[in-house]
Protein backbone atom coordinates (compact mmCIF):
# COMPACT_ATOMS: atom_id res chain seq x y z
CA UNK A 1 0.00 0.00 0.00
CA UNK A 2 1.31 3.65 -0.92
CA UNK A 3 0.20 6.54 1.08
CA UNK A 4 -1.09 9.22 -1.16
CA UNK A 5 0.08 12.67 -1.45
CA UNK A 6 -2.58 15.58 -0.64
CA UNK A 7 -3.02 18.83 -1.75
CA UNK A 8 -5.98 20.31 0.75
CA UNK A 9 -6.04 19.71 4.50
CA UNK A 10 -7.68 16.52 5.71
CA UNK A 11 -7.80 14.18 8.38
CA UNK A 12 -5.49 11.21 8.60
CA UNK A 13 -2.62 13.98 7.86
CA UNK A 14 0.71 12.46 8.41
CA UNK A 15 4.24 14.04 6.92
CA UNK A 16 6.99 11.62 5.71
CA UNK A 17 9.81 11.61 8.66
CA UNK A 18 12.44 11.06 5.49
CA UNK A 19 11.30 13.75 3.16
CA UNK A 20 8.84 15.77 4.25
CA UNK A 21 5.82 14.86 2.24
CA UNK A 22 2.59 16.07 3.28
CA UNK A 23 0.56 12.81 3.28
CA UNK A 24 -3.39 11.20 3.62
CA UNK A 25 -3.14 7.85 5.23
CA UNK A 26 -5.41 5.56 6.15
CA UNK A 27 -5.31 3.07 8.89
CA UNK A 28 -3.59 0.12 7.26
CA UNK A 29 -4.77 -3.46 8.44
CA UNK A 30 -1.93 -5.93 9.83
CA UNK A 31 0.40 -7.54 7.58
CA UNK A 32 0.36 -4.46 5.20
CA UNK A 33 3.33 -1.69 4.95
CA UNK A 34 2.22 1.76 4.20
CA UNK A 35 5.54 3.47 2.00
CA UNK A 36 5.88 6.75 1.17
CA UNK A 37 4.65 6.69 -2.79
CA UNK A 38 8.11 9.82 -2.95
CA UNK A 39 10.74 8.49 -1.21
CA UNK A 40 9.48 4.69 -0.20
CA UNK A 41 10.02 5.34 3.74
CA UNK A 42 7.87 2.92 5.76
CA UNK A 43 5.74 4.83 7.40
CA UNK A 44 3.43 2.59 9.25
CA UNK A 45 4.01 -1.63 9.18
CA UNK A 46 1.21 -2.73 11.64
CA UNK A 47 1.77 -6.17 13.14
CA UNK A 48 -1.31 -8.34 14.76
CA UNK A 49 -0.91 -8.77 18.81
CA UNK A 50 2.60 -6.68 18.54
CA UNK A 51 2.06 -6.34 22.53
CA UNK A 52 2.02 -10.24 23.47
CA UNK A 53 4.23 -11.01 20.86
CA UNK A 54 7.12 -8.48 21.60
CA UNK A 55 6.50 -9.06 25.41
CA UNK A 56 6.88 -12.58 25.07
CA UNK A 57 9.82 -12.75 22.73
CA UNK A 58 11.98 -9.99 24.72
CA UNK A 59 11.09 -12.34 28.15
CA UNK A 60 12.58 -15.31 25.98
CA UNK A 61 15.55 -13.21 25.41
CA UNK A 62 16.37 -11.84 28.61
CA UNK A 63 16.24 -15.56 29.85
CA UNK A 64 19.00 -16.66 27.62
CA UNK A 65 20.89 -13.18 27.74
CA UNK A 66 22.94 -14.41 30.78
CA UNK A 67 23.74 -18.57 29.36
CA UNK A 68 24.55 -16.57 26.00
CA UNK A 69 26.56 -14.21 27.12
CA UNK A 70 28.73 -15.89 30.04
CA UNK A 71 28.75 -19.80 29.31
CA UNK A 72 31.67 -20.11 27.03
CA UNK A 73 30.85 -20.09 22.88
CA UNK A 74 33.49 -22.49 21.35
CA UNK A 75 36.22 -24.63 23.10
CA UNK A 76 39.37 -24.59 21.48
CA UNK A 77 41.95 -27.99 21.26
CA UNK A 78 45.35 -27.16 20.11
CA UNK A 79 47.63 -30.32 21.01
CA UNK A 80 45.57 -31.35 23.68
CA UNK A 81 45.58 -27.76 25.17
CA UNK A 82 42.16 -26.34 25.83
CA UNK A 83 40.97 -23.07 25.80
CA UNK A 84 37.26 -21.44 25.64
CA UNK A 85 35.96 -18.27 25.30
CA UNK A 86 32.41 -16.62 25.63
CA UNK A 87 31.26 -13.39 24.61
CA UNK A 88 31.96 -11.61 28.18
CA UNK A 89 35.30 -13.32 27.80
CA UNK A 90 36.05 -11.52 24.76
CA UNK A 91 35.71 -7.91 25.87
CA UNK A 92 37.37 -8.39 29.05
CA UNK A 93 40.16 -9.88 27.19
CA UNK A 94 39.94 -6.42 24.87
CA UNK A 95 40.18 -5.02 28.17
CA UNK A 96 43.07 -6.59 29.80
CA UNK A 97 45.53 -6.03 26.62
CA UNK A 98 45.48 -2.61 26.99
CA UNK A 99 42.88 -1.67 24.48
CA UNK A 100 40.19 -0.37 26.67
CA UNK A 101 38.35 1.86 24.34
CA UNK A 102 38.15 -1.02 21.93
CA UNK A 103 36.99 -2.91 24.72
CA UNK A 104 34.56 -0.92 25.97
CA UNK A 105 33.06 -0.59 22.30
CA UNK A 106 32.80 -4.08 22.31
CA UNK A 107 31.08 -4.55 25.72
CA UNK A 108 28.82 -1.64 24.62
CA UNK A 109 27.51 -3.02 21.44
CA UNK A 110 27.30 -6.64 22.55
CA UNK A 111 26.76 -6.71 25.99
CA UNK A 112 25.33 -3.67 27.19
CA UNK A 113 23.20 -2.15 24.94
CA UNK A 114 21.25 -5.55 23.35
CA UNK A 115 20.66 -6.31 27.22
CA UNK A 116 19.13 -2.72 28.05
CA UNK A 117 16.81 -2.81 24.53
CA UNK A 118 15.35 -6.64 25.48
CA UNK A 119 14.79 -5.06 29.11
CA UNK A 120 13.54 -1.87 28.22
CA UNK A 121 11.13 -3.42 25.63
CA UNK A 122 9.85 -5.80 27.92
CA UNK A 123 9.12 -3.20 30.95
CA UNK A 124 7.15 -1.12 27.82
CA UNK A 125 5.12 -3.58 26.44
CA UNK A 126 4.34 -5.04 30.06
CA UNK A 127 3.30 -1.45 30.82
CA UNK A 128 0.88 -1.05 27.68
CA UNK A 129 -0.30 -4.22 27.79
CA UNK A 130 -1.60 -3.84 31.49
CA UNK A 131 -2.60 -0.18 30.39
CA UNK A 132 -0.35 1.43 32.62
CA UNK A 133 2.09 3.71 30.95
CA UNK A 134 3.65 6.86 32.46
CA UNK A 135 6.01 9.15 32.05
CA UNK A 136 8.47 6.30 32.77
CA UNK A 137 7.38 4.70 29.69
CA UNK A 138 7.42 7.34 27.35
CA UNK A 139 11.40 7.77 28.63
CA UNK A 140 12.07 4.07 27.83
CA UNK A 141 10.33 3.76 24.56
CA UNK A 142 12.28 6.49 23.38
CA UNK A 143 15.48 5.38 24.86
CA UNK A 144 14.89 2.21 23.27
CA UNK A 145 14.70 3.35 19.98
CA UNK A 146 17.92 5.90 20.21
CA UNK A 147 19.81 2.47 21.48
CA UNK A 148 18.24 0.22 18.02
CA UNK A 149 21.09 0.94 15.98
CA UNK A 150 23.93 0.15 18.68
CA UNK A 151 22.98 -3.64 19.31
CA UNK A 152 24.84 -5.90 17.25
CA UNK A 153 24.59 -9.13 17.84
CA UNK A 154 23.98 -9.95 14.55
CA UNK A 155 27.38 -8.54 13.64
CA UNK A 156 28.93 -10.92 16.68
CA UNK A 157 27.04 -13.81 14.79
CA UNK A 158 28.59 -13.51 11.78
CA UNK A 159 31.95 -12.69 13.66
CA UNK A 160 32.01 -15.77 15.70
CA UNK A 161 31.33 -18.06 12.19
CA UNK A 162 34.67 -16.22 10.72
CA UNK A 163 36.67 -17.07 14.02
CA UNK A 164 35.31 -20.77 13.60
CA UNK A 165 36.40 -20.50 10.09
CA UNK A 166 40.19 -18.96 10.69
CA UNK A 167 40.40 -21.58 13.41
CA UNK A 168 39.26 -24.43 11.62
CA UNK A 169 42.17 -25.57 9.93
CA UNK A 170 44.72 -25.13 13.31
CA UNK A 171 42.65 -26.45 15.78
CA UNK A 172 39.68 -28.90 16.63
CA UNK A 173 36.73 -26.87 17.84
CA UNK A 174 33.71 -27.48 20.20
CA UNK A 175 30.36 -26.11 19.91
CA UNK A 176 29.33 -25.38 23.67
CA UNK A 177 26.11 -24.47 25.30
CA UNK A 178 26.90 -20.68 24.97
CA UNK A 179 26.86 -21.21 21.18
CA UNK A 180 23.62 -22.49 21.31
CA UNK A 181 22.02 -20.12 24.02
CA UNK A 182 23.62 -17.06 21.23
CA UNK A 183 21.63 -18.27 18.74
CA UNK A 184 18.68 -18.22 20.75
CA UNK A 185 19.52 -14.53 21.76
CA UNK A 186 20.05 -13.38 18.70
CA UNK A 187 16.65 -15.06 17.42
CA UNK A 188 14.45 -13.54 20.31
CA UNK A 189 16.00 -10.17 19.64
CA UNK A 190 15.46 -9.90 16.00
CA UNK A 191 11.99 -11.43 16.31
CA UNK A 192 11.23 -9.20 18.76
CA UNK A 193 12.40 -6.35 17.34
CA UNK A 194 10.37 -7.06 14.16
CA UNK A 195 7.25 -7.61 15.50
CA UNK A 196 7.64 -4.35 17.16
CA UNK A 197 4.55 -1.53 15.94
CA UNK A 198 6.16 1.55 16.88
CA UNK A 199 3.16 3.53 15.50
CA UNK A 200 1.04 1.32 17.72
CA UNK A 201 2.67 1.69 21.08
CA UNK A 202 2.89 5.27 20.79
CA UNK A 203 -0.18 5.50 20.04
CA UNK A 204 -1.62 3.42 22.93
CA UNK A 205 1.10 4.98 25.16
CA UNK A 206 -0.82 8.57 24.21
CA UNK A 207 -4.30 7.21 25.11
CA UNK A 208 -3.16 5.81 28.28
CA UNK A 209 -1.54 8.59 29.32
CA UNK A 210 -4.60 10.79 28.44
CA UNK A 211 -6.65 9.03 30.45
CA UNK A 212 -4.40 8.64 33.11
CA UNK A 213 -4.66 12.62 33.24
CA UNK A 214 -8.63 12.48 33.08
CA UNK A 215 -8.87 10.36 35.65
CA UNK A 216 -6.40 12.46 38.05
CA UNK A 217 -8.30 15.90 37.29
CA UNK A 218 -11.89 14.06 38.10
CA UNK A 219 -10.07 12.57 41.15
CA UNK A 220 -9.23 16.45 42.17
CA UNK A 221 -12.96 17.54 41.18
CA UNK A 222 -14.26 15.03 43.50
CA UNK A 223 -11.75 15.72 46.44
CA UNK A 224 -12.62 19.68 45.96
CA UNK A 225 -16.92 18.76 45.66
CA UNK A 226 -16.17 16.58 49.11
CA UNK A 227 -14.34 19.23 50.58
CA UNK A 228 -17.21 21.43 49.58
CA UNK A 229 -20.24 19.33 50.89
CA UNK A 230 -17.78 18.47 54.52
CA UNK A 231 -17.28 22.18 54.85
CA UNK A 232 -20.92 23.36 54.06
CA UNK A 233 -22.26 20.58 56.36
CA UNK A 234 -19.85 20.85 59.23
CA UNK B 1 10.75 31.50 -11.33
CA UNK B 2 8.59 31.10 -14.10
CA UNK B 3 5.24 30.29 -13.57
CA UNK B 4 4.90 28.87 -16.72
CA UNK B 5 7.59 26.41 -16.59
CA UNK B 6 6.38 25.41 -12.90
CA UNK B 7 5.27 21.66 -12.00
CA UNK B 8 3.07 21.58 -10.14
CA UNK B 9 4.55 18.86 -6.84
CA UNK B 10 2.93 17.70 -4.20
CA UNK B 11 3.14 19.58 -0.64
CA UNK B 12 5.78 19.06 1.91
CA UNK B 13 4.92 19.50 5.61
CA UNK B 14 6.83 22.21 6.09
CA UNK B 15 5.03 24.52 3.28
CA UNK B 16 1.76 23.07 5.55
CA UNK B 17 3.23 24.15 8.65
CA UNK B 18 3.52 20.89 9.76
CA UNK B 19 7.00 18.89 11.29
CA UNK B 20 7.24 15.11 12.36
CA UNK B 21 8.60 14.25 15.50
CA UNK B 22 11.84 12.55 14.93
CA UNK B 23 11.22 9.94 17.65
CA UNK B 24 7.69 9.36 17.96
CA UNK B 25 6.68 10.42 14.75
CA UNK B 26 4.04 12.19 15.67
CA UNK B 27 2.98 15.86 13.26
CA UNK B 28 2.88 18.72 15.10
CA UNK B 29 2.18 22.01 14.24
CA UNK B 30 5.42 24.69 13.66
CA UNK B 31 5.03 27.00 15.95
CA UNK B 32 4.60 31.06 14.55
CA UNK B 33 8.15 31.57 14.78
CA UNK B 34 9.51 28.66 13.20
CA UNK B 35 11.31 27.37 16.08
CA UNK B 36 11.13 23.63 17.64
CA UNK B 37 8.53 22.63 20.23
CA UNK B 38 7.80 20.05 22.69
CA UNK B 39 6.02 16.84 21.01
CA UNK B 40 2.72 16.07 22.87
CA UNK B 41 3.38 12.51 22.65
CA UNK B 42 6.67 12.05 23.93
CA UNK B 43 7.96 15.16 25.32
CA UNK B 44 10.80 15.65 23.04
CA UNK B 45 12.36 18.74 21.21
CA UNK B 46 10.99 18.60 17.57
CA UNK B 47 12.15 20.79 14.71
CA UNK B 48 11.47 21.58 11.36
CA UNK B 49 14.74 20.34 10.21
CA UNK B 50 17.39 18.38 12.76
CA UNK B 51 19.01 21.71 14.02
CA UNK B 52 23.00 22.25 12.34
CA UNK B 53 22.53 18.41 10.42
CA UNK B 54 24.64 19.07 7.45
CA UNK B 55 27.46 21.04 10.24
CA UNK B 56 27.28 17.53 12.41
CA UNK B 57 27.51 15.28 9.34
CA UNK B 58 30.67 17.05 7.90
CA UNK B 59 32.07 16.82 11.11
CA UNK B 60 31.46 13.60 11.67
CA UNK B 61 32.28 12.55 8.17
CA UNK B 62 35.84 14.36 8.45
CA UNK B 63 36.48 13.00 11.61
CA UNK B 64 35.90 9.54 10.04
CA UNK B 65 38.07 9.98 7.08
CA UNK B 66 41.28 11.25 9.38
CA UNK B 67 40.64 8.02 11.27
CA UNK B 68 40.16 5.85 8.75
CA UNK B 69 44.42 5.92 7.76
CA UNK B 70 45.64 4.86 10.83
CA UNK B 71 42.77 2.04 10.94
CA UNK B 72 43.84 1.09 7.56
CA UNK B 73 47.48 1.78 7.76
CA UNK B 74 48.14 0.93 11.41
CA UNK B 75 48.47 -3.24 12.01
CA UNK B 76 45.22 -4.23 13.72
CA UNK B 77 46.60 -8.10 15.11
CA UNK B 78 49.55 -9.42 16.86
CA UNK B 79 49.77 -13.03 16.54
CA UNK B 80 52.37 -14.58 18.84
CA UNK B 81 53.62 -17.79 18.17
CA UNK B 82 56.33 -19.29 20.11
CA UNK B 83 57.41 -15.63 21.34
CA UNK B 84 57.69 -14.63 18.10
CA UNK B 85 55.24 -11.79 17.55
CA UNK B 86 53.73 -11.04 13.95
CA UNK B 87 51.77 -8.21 13.25
CA UNK B 88 49.26 -7.71 10.49
CA UNK B 89 47.07 -5.21 9.27
CA UNK B 90 43.29 -5.31 7.89
CA UNK B 91 44.87 -6.15 4.42
CA UNK B 92 47.30 -8.73 5.44
CA UNK B 93 44.17 -10.89 6.57
CA UNK B 94 42.30 -10.43 3.76
CA UNK B 95 44.93 -11.48 1.62
CA UNK B 96 45.88 -14.74 3.71
CA UNK B 97 42.50 -15.64 3.29
CA UNK B 98 42.42 -15.48 -0.44
CA UNK B 99 45.87 -17.27 -0.43
CA UNK B 100 44.57 -20.11 2.17
CA UNK B 101 41.95 -20.46 -0.89
CA UNK B 102 39.02 -19.23 1.80
CA UNK B 103 37.51 -16.58 -0.96
CA UNK B 104 33.97 -16.32 0.70
CA UNK B 105 35.25 -15.37 4.42
CA UNK B 106 37.89 -13.09 2.44
CA UNK B 107 35.35 -11.56 0.25
CA UNK B 108 33.07 -10.98 3.69
CA UNK B 109 35.85 -9.09 5.54
CA UNK B 110 37.00 -7.24 2.28
CA UNK B 111 33.28 -5.91 2.18
CA UNK B 112 32.77 -5.34 6.55
CA UNK B 113 35.75 -3.65 7.26
CA UNK B 114 37.72 -1.75 3.63
CA UNK B 115 34.71 -1.46 1.12
CA UNK B 116 31.72 -0.45 3.45
CA UNK B 117 33.95 2.46 4.96
CA UNK B 118 35.55 3.27 2.11
CA UNK B 119 31.72 3.62 0.89
CA UNK B 120 29.76 5.24 3.88
CA UNK B 121 32.24 8.00 4.04
CA UNK B 122 32.23 8.61 0.12
CA UNK B 123 28.40 8.18 -0.04
CA UNK B 124 27.66 10.48 2.88
CA UNK B 125 30.26 12.85 1.16
CA UNK B 126 28.36 13.11 -2.04
CA UNK B 127 25.04 13.30 -0.35
CA UNK B 128 25.82 16.50 1.57
CA UNK B 129 28.18 17.78 -1.71
CA UNK B 130 25.17 17.43 -3.56
CA UNK B 131 22.93 19.37 -0.85
CA UNK B 132 25.85 22.18 -0.71
CA UNK B 133 25.32 22.98 -3.95
CA UNK B 134 21.85 22.25 -4.69
CA UNK B 135 21.60 19.41 -6.86
CA UNK B 136 17.99 18.44 -7.15
CA UNK B 137 18.52 15.39 -9.22
CA UNK B 138 18.65 11.83 -7.98
CA UNK B 139 16.56 12.58 -5.42
CA UNK B 140 14.95 8.99 -4.73
CA UNK B 141 18.77 7.44 -5.38
CA UNK B 142 20.26 9.58 -2.72
CA UNK B 143 17.84 8.37 -0.39
CA UNK B 144 18.19 5.06 -0.78
CA UNK B 145 21.94 5.20 -0.86
CA UNK B 146 21.41 7.11 2.73
CA UNK B 147 19.74 4.22 4.10
CA UNK B 148 21.83 1.56 2.78
CA UNK B 149 24.41 3.30 4.67
CA UNK B 150 22.46 3.22 7.42
CA UNK B 151 21.87 -0.12 6.93
CA UNK B 152 25.33 -1.62 6.59
CA UNK B 153 26.98 0.77 9.44
CA UNK B 154 27.19 -1.80 12.01
CA UNK B 155 28.52 -4.20 9.85
CA UNK B 156 32.08 -2.84 10.17
CA UNK B 157 32.79 -3.94 13.86
CA UNK B 158 33.03 -7.60 12.31
CA UNK B 159 36.61 -7.38 12.41
CA UNK B 160 36.88 -6.17 15.98
CA UNK B 161 34.46 -8.60 17.52
CA UNK B 162 36.61 -11.56 15.73
CA UNK B 163 39.50 -9.98 16.95
CA UNK B 164 37.98 -9.65 20.56
CA UNK B 165 36.73 -13.36 20.40
CA UNK B 166 40.09 -14.54 19.24
CA UNK B 167 41.95 -12.77 22.04
CA UNK B 168 39.66 -14.58 24.30
CA UNK B 169 39.88 -18.11 22.86
CA UNK B 170 43.55 -18.22 21.62
CA UNK B 171 45.27 -18.11 24.94
CA UNK B 172 47.90 -20.73 25.16
CA UNK B 173 50.92 -19.01 26.83
CA UNK B 174 54.08 -19.59 25.48
CA UNK B 175 52.60 -21.16 22.18
CA UNK B 176 50.61 -18.97 20.80
CA UNK B 177 48.33 -15.96 22.10
CA UNK B 178 46.59 -13.28 19.71
CA UNK B 179 45.55 -10.04 20.68
CA UNK B 180 44.49 -6.51 19.09
CA UNK B 181 47.24 -3.95 17.63
CA UNK B 182 47.01 -0.30 17.43
CA UNK B 183 44.59 0.12 14.77
CA UNK B 184 41.85 -1.67 16.53
CA UNK B 185 40.53 1.79 18.48
CA UNK B 186 40.68 3.66 15.15
CA UNK B 187 38.84 1.73 13.36
CA UNK B 188 36.54 1.32 16.75
CA UNK B 189 36.48 5.23 16.00
CA UNK B 190 35.26 4.62 12.28
CA UNK B 191 32.38 2.64 12.34
CA UNK B 192 31.32 5.44 15.59
CA UNK B 193 31.86 8.29 13.67
CA UNK B 194 30.14 7.37 10.71
CA UNK B 195 27.19 5.57 12.68
CA UNK B 196 26.78 9.16 14.54
CA UNK B 197 27.47 10.94 10.99
CA UNK B 198 24.33 8.90 9.54
CA UNK B 199 22.15 9.72 12.59
CA UNK B 200 22.63 13.38 12.94
CA UNK B 201 21.54 13.77 9.20
CA UNK B 202 18.19 14.71 8.54
CA UNK B 203 17.51 13.04 5.13
CA UNK B 204 14.74 15.42 4.06
CA UNK B 205 17.20 18.37 3.42
CA UNK B 206 18.22 16.33 0.64
CA UNK B 207 14.22 16.58 -1.13
CA UNK B 208 14.33 20.85 -0.08
CA UNK B 209 13.96 21.44 -3.53
CA UNK B 210 16.73 23.99 -3.97
CA UNK B 211 14.13 26.74 -6.28
CA UNK B 212 12.49 26.57 -2.92
CA UNK B 213 12.18 29.57 -0.40
CA UNK B 214 13.83 27.79 2.08
CA UNK B 215 16.68 29.35 3.89
CA UNK B 216 19.91 26.78 3.38
CA UNK B 217 21.12 27.44 6.48
CA UNK B 218 17.94 27.51 9.37
CA UNK B 219 15.47 25.95 6.87
CA UNK B 220 13.34 28.06 7.63
CA UNK B 221 10.65 28.98 4.72
CA UNK B 222 11.13 32.48 4.38
CA UNK B 223 8.72 32.77 1.70
CA UNK B 224 6.51 36.03 3.05
CA UNK B 225 4.02 37.45 1.16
Amino acid sequence: MKARAVKGVRKNITVCPDCDLLLEVSPPRPGYKITCPRCGCILAAPVKDSVEKTMALSLTGLFLFPPAIFLPLLTLDILGLESTGSIYASAKAMVESGFWFTGIAVFVTSILVPFIKLLLLFLVSLQVRLGRSDASTVFMFKTYSRLDEWGMLEVYMIGILVTIIKLLHMAKIEYDMGFFCFIGLLSATLLSSSFLDENYYWNEIHIQLKKKKASKKQGTLLNKRVLKELKSGG
Amino acid sequence: MGDKGKTERPKTGLEAGLMVCHECHKVVGIPSDGSSADCPRCASKVHPRKPNSLMHSWALVITSLILLFPANLLPIMKVEYMGAAEYSTIMDGIIYFFKEGSYGIGIIILVASILVPVFKIIGIMMILISIHFRIDSWLEHKTLMFRFIKFIGRWSMLDIFVIALLTALVDFGFLSTIAAAPAAPFFCGVVIATMLAAEVFDTRLIWDFPNDTICHHCHMNSDKK
